[in-house]
């Protein structure tokens, strides 16, 4: 699995992680047939020392990138750690396949960083991992290295800040936006009240079975979903250390998503055991009006050979209720380093040469993956790399909310789903359902000390 | 050497036996005795390895508490039971019979022997993904041949059904044992005089009355033997579950050395897990005991 | 006692056929290709390929996880053969006080759940270090390979005559070169078979190597084959490679040793 060239570190070629120097020694004396007079005092003695760290030869610093070794993205990160390692000679970098299923890759991440493993040294992150492995202390803290926050979307550097402290870099970002039919319509709704309108008369004039679509199962991406309606309204989920998912405004986003399917039809049913790619096909195959999914549909929706309604779409910022501001949800992957790394500094220039604007705009050409760094937006490279005008893009982005960022995010959000998902399948009233969630959520915020504390992002 | 020289020697003896002894009795001591005992007192704090910053408090029997109302925790002690109940009931009965088969002087007796300890010898691991295979999806090949024979009309999906899930996971586990448990009673059966069934023919006894009257009788010792170690290991089982269901359908097939895994390496609750297992190990305990209890003494003799 | 001896035939049969049958559908399917395997599968294969089998070498590199079998297998089994067959030996043929509540604690040990001691040994493990590298493996299964090399040989060392060591002792030996030069030799058997036993049972287990170690560097090879990931779907021909290739040395093993193996297991367990 890896790929660094065998010959100088052959011990390492297959290994690449702590492992006692010697294997082959262990291998030749333990194949033998076990003779009953060998001394044990000799055996425990050898392998204990056998077990401590191994010394590595000096020599180009290790450092292993789980990264994403398919496709497009598997390629065009590959070419730029080549490039890297050409300009820098010391650092040798390693990549190491890990699942690209985020809840799996989160597992292995909890494993190997709760047995305090050395490597890998950098990890890739989904945004709501940041504060729970921070405050785990599975991170570095990155202050040291002094990273150029300026340069960066102030959301997401908030959602990588815990106790006032960055502790992963975004790598590229994600947000929830609102995809709407071109030759249907003139402009995007700015409200829910409009879109509402505009959907159910759009579908009735061209019979399309769908309005709206949007991600419903029982998971995470409805938690995002819900995120923007409630902005949309002027509430928050979290608020500091208060759990705020039953205020007034929060009643009546839900309520309207609820209305939206089975009052008013605008949104199908069917939405609610859907995720992104469901959604997508549907309004892919021409089938609704409007959409709400993130960036990465844009290039798929754009091959004439595959979608029908390739260069008839355009994306916008979710609409906003009375009371709130359009929101968008934040997503994304950010670098962080191991807080058990044994290089640190060299982890770092690879995270530093990632985040430069050369390589992020490599990546939105190569991927669609949109960058993190405002500048990059005045930039006209970027809307043809992206293939959507970018300052839609930005629009949105500096729409952006993050999801709370608490060690306990998971949990919370677990809990939250299950009640918005009976809301919106009718088998709860919303204002029930989310005064039962908040009373959990701030059940748990309290037990594990995170309650009730100053309010403000940098906590 | 002494006004004694009996005592003497004893001593000596004494001492060179605990010499020879001491090494394992040591090793026992600190991978097991000693980590047994942290978990119990590990089980009395609450310990999160992801929330550091809450420490590790005392705090008594929360964590019993907990478990006793958790309700995943309950039912994976059901399904344990079930598991228990329904493998060994299996293995014992399907046991006797081979055992009773194989009991006679016939050719072939190594292959029969290879038939008996390939199974048992192989992991666990293996034999749960062979017959996860066999089962999988709808065109495995055992719904293949069910179809075929006409004992199903459609294919079932084994593994997405709560009730059905249960099949391929005991049948794999009959499939591993069974030999075993019927080499055990063979063995027993081995030690039955053949005179008496002589005897018992002679009065005029049938097969039946045969095997209830001389058999089942004489082979208790080691139907008893098999009957604790099926007991105990089908109460510990996770290899099997963990590689074929995963616990699933959702949580429905969880068995508690896999629930407890689960909070211990996934969950990262250390206190719990601990407490989890006190239990476990305490149901499995008394479950030896009781068996003990039937098995009588003679575990401790040697030759003096 | 024909129609007997025909039901005992016919039982027989059936044991033999299923325990063939799930190695058969195996090995048939390590060598069919991919995209046959769930299609229409038919008891006698059509077409055979080593892809498989080469992907397991080539790409997956399943060499490592054998390696550290070997390693940790031969490891445990070497020291408990070792420590538990002197304790073994004193437990058998030695007088002395303590000798009931001694065998008793260890066997009361081969009782625990294994999943009771991962989380302290994780905790230790963790502390010093040892969480994926062999000795962090080996430490944890001596728990359950000491007391049964101690369970094995004192079922051995009982079987040997008595009159062994009083011969030796007469002849003015100590008890130590009585040991050395008398017994072991004549025990040799049950070490063999022991070592064999604790060797099978170390290569099959599954929960410590899973809780302790992180990749594919220390995996043992039931952790390997049970983690076999693709990225879109399971591998199920390389998994049953795998598989093969992992049981196939236990299974010779087995079956050359059958009969010493069978003795070793009923000897220890009924007569105990």
């Amino acid at each position: 699995m890896a790929r660094a060239p065998a010959a100088c570190y052959p011990a390492q070629a297959e290994t690449a992680a702590s492992g006692p120097p010697g294997d082959a020694a262990i291998l030749t004396t333990t194949r033998s047939r076990p003779r009953p007079r060998r001394p044990s005092g000799v055996w425990l003695g050898l392998l204990l020392a056998l077990g401590c760290g191994p010394e590595r030869p000096a020599g180009p610093a290790v450092v292993t990138f789980p990264g994403s070794e398919l496709g497009a993205e598997g390629r065009v990160l590959r070419g730029q750690l080549a490039r890297f390692m050409a300009t820098h000679p010391h650092i040798r970098v390693v990549q190491r396949p890990t699942p690209d299923a985020a809840d799996q890759r989160h597992q292995l991440y909890v494993q190997w960083l709760n047995a305090r493993a050395s490597e890998p040294d950098i990890l890739q992150l989904d945004v709501v991992w940041t504060p729970e492995f921070a405050a785990a202390g599975w991170i570095l803290d990155l202050d040291r290295f002094r990273p150029p926050t300026d340069s960066f979307f102030p959301a997401t550097i908030a959602a990588n800040t815990w106790n006032g402290r960055l502790y992963a870099l975004p790598w590229f970002v994600d947000v929830g936006m609102l995809y709407w039919r071109t030759d249907l319509l003139r402009a995007p709704p700015a409200t829910f009240a409009e879109l509402e309108r505009d959907a159910a008369r759009v579908r009735a004039a061209r019979g399309l079975p769908y309005g709206f679509v949007w991600q419903g199962a029982r998971y995470e991406g409805l938690v995002a979903v819900f995120s923007e309606y409630l902005g949309g309204y002027g509430g928050r989920i979290l608020d500091g250390g208060r759990v705020t998912v039953s205020s007034p405004a929060a009643v009546e986003a839900l309520t309207a998503m609820r209305d939206e399917i089975h009052r008013d039809g605008v949104v199908p049913p069917a939405v609610l055991t859907w995720h992104e790619e469901e959604a997508r096909f549907a309004f892919q195959n021409g089938q609704a009006v409007f959409m709400r999914n993130w960036p990465y549909a844009v290039g798929l929706l754009r091959d004439s050979a595959a979608s029908r309604v390739a260069g008839r779409f355009d994306v916008a910022v979710m609409p906003a209720g009375p009371g709130g501001r359009p929101s968008a949800a934040l997503g994304g992957q950010q670098l962080a380093i191991n807080a058990h790394s044994r290089h640190p500094e060299a982890a770092w220039e690879v995270i530093r040469y990632l985040t430069e604007p050369a390589q992020m705009l490599e990546r939105a050409r190569g991927v669609g993956e949109l960058p993190t760094r405002p500048a990059l937006y005045d930039d006209p490279a970027l809307s043809r790399a992206l293939g959507l005008p970018a300052e839609r893009a930005r629009e949105v982005i500096d729409h952006a909310v993050p999801r709370p960022v608490t060690p306990v995010y998971s949990q919370l959000s677990d809990i939250l789903q299950i009640a918005l998902h009976r809301a919106l399948t009718g088998q709860q009233e919303p204002a029930a359902a989310l005064a039962q969630a908040a009373g959990e959520m701030q059940a748990l915020l309290d037990r594990v000390g995170l309650g009730r504390r100053r309010s403000a992002d940098g906590d | 050497m002494g006004i004694e020289p009996g005592l003497g020697v004893e001593r000596r003896e004494a001492r060179f036996a605990w010499g020879l002894a001491a090494p394992a009795l040591v090793t026992i001591l600190l991978v097991a005795l000693f980590p047994l005992a942290w978990t119990v007192w590990e089980s009395l704090h609450l310990h999160d390895l992801r929330m550091p910053w809450l420490g590790r408090p005392f705090v008594g029997v929360d964590n019993y508490v907990e478990a006793v109302r958790d309700e995943r925790f309950r039912g994976a002690l059901a399904h344990t039971l079930f598991f228990t109940v329904v493998t060994v009931a299996l293995e014992l009965g399907l046991g006797c019979v081979l055992a009773l088969a194989m009991n006679r002087p016939f050719r072939g007796r190594a292959l029969m022997r290879a038939a008996v300890l390939v199974p048992w010898a192989i992991p666990t691991v293996v034999s749960a993904l062979l017959w996860r295979f066999i089962f999988e999806g709808r065109s495995g090949i055992a719904n293949a041949l069910l179809v075929e024979a006409g004992v199903v009309r459609a294919a079932p999906v084994w593994f997405i059904h709560t009730d059905l899930a249960w099949v391929p996971v005991i049948l794999a586990d009959v499939w591993k044992t069974t030999p075993f448990v019927a080499l055990l009673l063979l063995a027993g059966l081995q030690n039955i005089d053949p005179a008496l069934y002589e005897a018992a023919r002679i009065d005029g006894a049938s097969a039946w009355r045969q095997f209830r009257h001389v058999t089942l009788p004489l082979l208790k010792p080691a139907i008893l033997v098999a009957l604790v170690f099926r007991t105990l290991d089908a109460f510990r089982v996770f290899d099997l579950i963990y590689v074929m269901t995963g616990g699933g359908p959702g949580t429905s097939t969880e068995p508690i050395a896999l629930y407890t895994f689960h909070s211990l390496l996934q969950n990262l609750r250390f206190g719990y897990g601990s407490a989890l297992s006190v239990i476990g190990f305490a149901v499995t305990f008394a479950l030896a005991l009781g068996y003990v209890r039937f098995l009588g003494p003679g575990l401790t003799e040697t030759r003096a | 006692m024909t129609r007997g001896s025909r039901w005992a035939a016919v039982a027989i049969g059936l044991l033999v056929l299923g325990s063939a049958f799930p190695f058969y559908w195996a090995i048939v399917s390590s060598f069919t290709p991919e995209a046959r395997l769930f299609e229409a599968p038919s008891l006698l294969p059509r077409t055979l390929v080593l892809d498989h089998y080469r992907a397991l070498f080539t790409e997956r590199n399943f060499w490592v996880p054998i390696r550290n079998s070997l390693v940790v297998a031969g490891t445990t089994t070497a020291f408990c053969v070792v420590v538990g067959g002197l304790c073994a030996y004193a437990l058998a043929r030695l007088r002395f006080r303590g000798k009931g509540p001694l065998l008793g604690l260890i066997l009361a040990v081969s009782v625990f759940p294994q999943i009771s001691l991962v989380s302290p040994l994780y905790l230790v493990l963790r502390s010093v270090g040892l969480i994926n590298t062999y000795p962090g493996l080996i430490l944890p299964y001596l728990t359950f390979a000491m007391p049964l090399t101690v369970w094995l040989l004192v079922g051995f060392f009982r079987q040997l005559p008595a009159e062994l060591e009083e011969a030796a002792i007469v002849d003015g030996a100590s008890r130590l070169r009585t040991l050395r030069e008398v017994i072991v030799p004549v025990a040799l058997p049950g070490l063999a078979t022991t070592a064999i036993l604790t060797f099978v049972y170390s290569w099959n287990e599954f929960l410590f190597a899973l809780s302790f170690t992180l990749g594919p560097e220390r995996q043992t090879v039931p952790v390997a084959i049970a983690l076999f990931r693709g990225m879109y779907q399971v591998p199920w021909g390389q998994i049953l490679a795998a598989a093969i290739v992992a049981t196939a040395p236990v299974a010779l093993l087995v079956l050359a040793f059958q009969r010493r193996i069978v003795q070793g297991l009923t000897a220890g367990a009924v007569k105990g």
